[in-house]
């Protein structure tokens, strides 16, 4: 039952990082996980049906479309896959196979985003400081969302809800440092699986209303709009491009690095203030404004 | 939990194998996703891959053989941004090859995973509810404004013109 040293609260990060890492070991190291042809298969199935159909985009009115990308598709098949009945060769063992895997290929998203940075060292000094300072502008998200996500009743959930906009890289960072089965990785989840759903919308609205409301230097707006995934990148510049015309190239320049950033600067971040901050409010916050837990701790599964 | 109560096991060529094993699964579908949806290479994906797998191998036998606590992530990240670095004779290579995986690419089939791996907590999810969508709402907007916030205020005070 290694979960219950996880809500150890007096030292929770080396232990969890221990228990996990050989949790992950034991799984995937002792099953020969490769052995599990359905489980691969399967993916590889649906990695062909997303890739298939491709990005699709719904308009909502003039200027403001939902995407859905392909990585969606999978995501939620998967999960489908798992839950429906008739599917006998996805099941709780290969669940188990499969979250085993991903810590291991969260290293490859990593290397990705490492490589890109690499690439782009020389764009961080000509850009100038306002694109790295406006990283340290989404910790804004710790001092509003953490407070309300404490009044509404979340324990530990928030501190993986809270601290970053969640998506793959952060999403990453928090499982590498709490574990897949602890309620910050929870937290993080479901920020995340909401914030694929409703994020692209939300985020085109508001930037609409943004833009109209608030007189902001232009290229801020751009570089606001790389703070989440790509979908959300294109979404957000959509209102933006149309309310600043002739402004075009510079927007999008200002905003596919900004995203760039995010996907790469902003892990770091993450790691080094944004989750230390998190950790430090929770801990100020909670016995003050704390609820009692709407979501009970679980031992083990 | 039964399978954690067999605890004597030790890393071995056998584990490092099932490593490289799983990491070559995943490459395959990865390039086979990157080429239907991005029409890239299959053998430049192929080599890209490659690269991305070697570092991820290297990155995750570091973490449990060097004797220091350091997550994967930061040995793959420092690996990788040395390797990537304008200037290094490794980087044209590197960056030319990983350039033929698109991110997305990976993300697909990565979350293909994560989606069947979360299928165990979908009722913890459930129960998540809609108070997961206001603190959502509220991180996306305090995120979003926050770095808007301070992009203006930085570039106002360093004189850029509208």
């Amino acid at each position: 039952m290694g979960e219950d040293i996880i809500t150890d609260k007096n030292n929770p990060t080396n232990e969890i990082q221990h228990i996990y890492r050989e949790k992950t070991d034991k799984r995937i190291l002792k099953k020969n996980p490769w052995k599990d042809y359905g489980l691969h298969f399967t993916v590889l199935v649906l990695v062909i049906i997303a890739e298939l159909i491709g990005p699709i985009k719904i308009p909502i009115t003039s200027g403001v479309e939902v995407s859905i990308m392909p990585l969606l598709y999978t995501m939620v098949l998967g999960l489908v896959f798992y839950l429906a009945k008739p599917i006998k060769w996805i099941q709780r063992k290969q669940s188990r196979v499969a979250e085993g895997a991903m810590m291991l290929f969260i290293g490859i998203l990593i290397a990705k985003l490492a490589v890109s940075s690499g690439q782009s060292m020389h764009l961080l000094f000509e850009m100038g400081p306002a694109l790295l300072l406006q990283e340290l502008g989404h910790l804004a998200t710790i001092l509003i969302a953490l407070p309300v996500a404490l009044l509404l009743g979340f324990k530990r959930e928030a501190i993986g809800m809270t601290n970053s906009i969640g998506r793959e890289p952060e999403v990453a960072v928090v499982v590498d440092k709490y574990g897949f089965n602890s309620p910050e990785s929870r937290g993080i989840f479901a920020l995340f699986i909401v914030g694929t759903i409703i994020g692209t919308v939300f985020i085109s609205f508001l930037t609409s209303i943004s833009v109209s409301l608030i007189p902001f230097h232009p290229y801020a707006f751009a570089m606001a709009s790389g703070v989440g995934s790509a979908s959300m990148n294109a979404a957000s510049l959509g209102p933006t491009l149309a309310a600043f015309p002739g402004l075009e190239t510079q927007i999008e320049a200002f905003a596919g690095f900004s995203n760039l950033l995010s996907f790469s600067i902003g892990i770091y971040i993450v790691i080094f203030l944004a989750l230390p901050l998190t950790e430090k409010l929770y801990y100020f916050l909670e016995p003050k404004i704390g609820r009692k837990a709407i979501v009970e701790e679980k031992e083990g599964e | 939990m039964p399978d954690l109560i067999d605890g004597s096991e030790n890393i071995t060529v056998h584990g490092i194998f099932n490593w490289i094993l799983l990491l070559a699964i995943f490459s395959i579908i990865t390039v086979i996703g990157n080429y239907i949806g991005y029409k890239h290479p299959i053998t430049d994906s192929l080599i890209g891959m490659f690269i991305l797998s070697l570092l991820t191998l290297a990155g995750v036998w570091m973490e449990r053989y060097l004797p220091f606590n350091i997550s994967s992530i930061i040995y793959i990240s420092v690996m990788g941004i040395i390797l990537a670095f304008p200037g290094m004779p490794t980087s044209e290579f590197v960056s030319y090859y990983v350039s033929k995986i698109e991110l997305l690419s990976i993300v697909t089939v990565f979350l293909a995973y994560v989606g069947i791996g979360m299928g165990k907590s979908w009722n913890e999810f459930k129960a998540l509810g809609l108070r997961a969508i206001i603190v959502t709402v509220l991180v996306i907007a305090s995120t979003y404004l926050g770095a808007a916030v301070v992009a203006h205020i930085v570039l106002v005070m360093t004189g850029v013109p509208v």
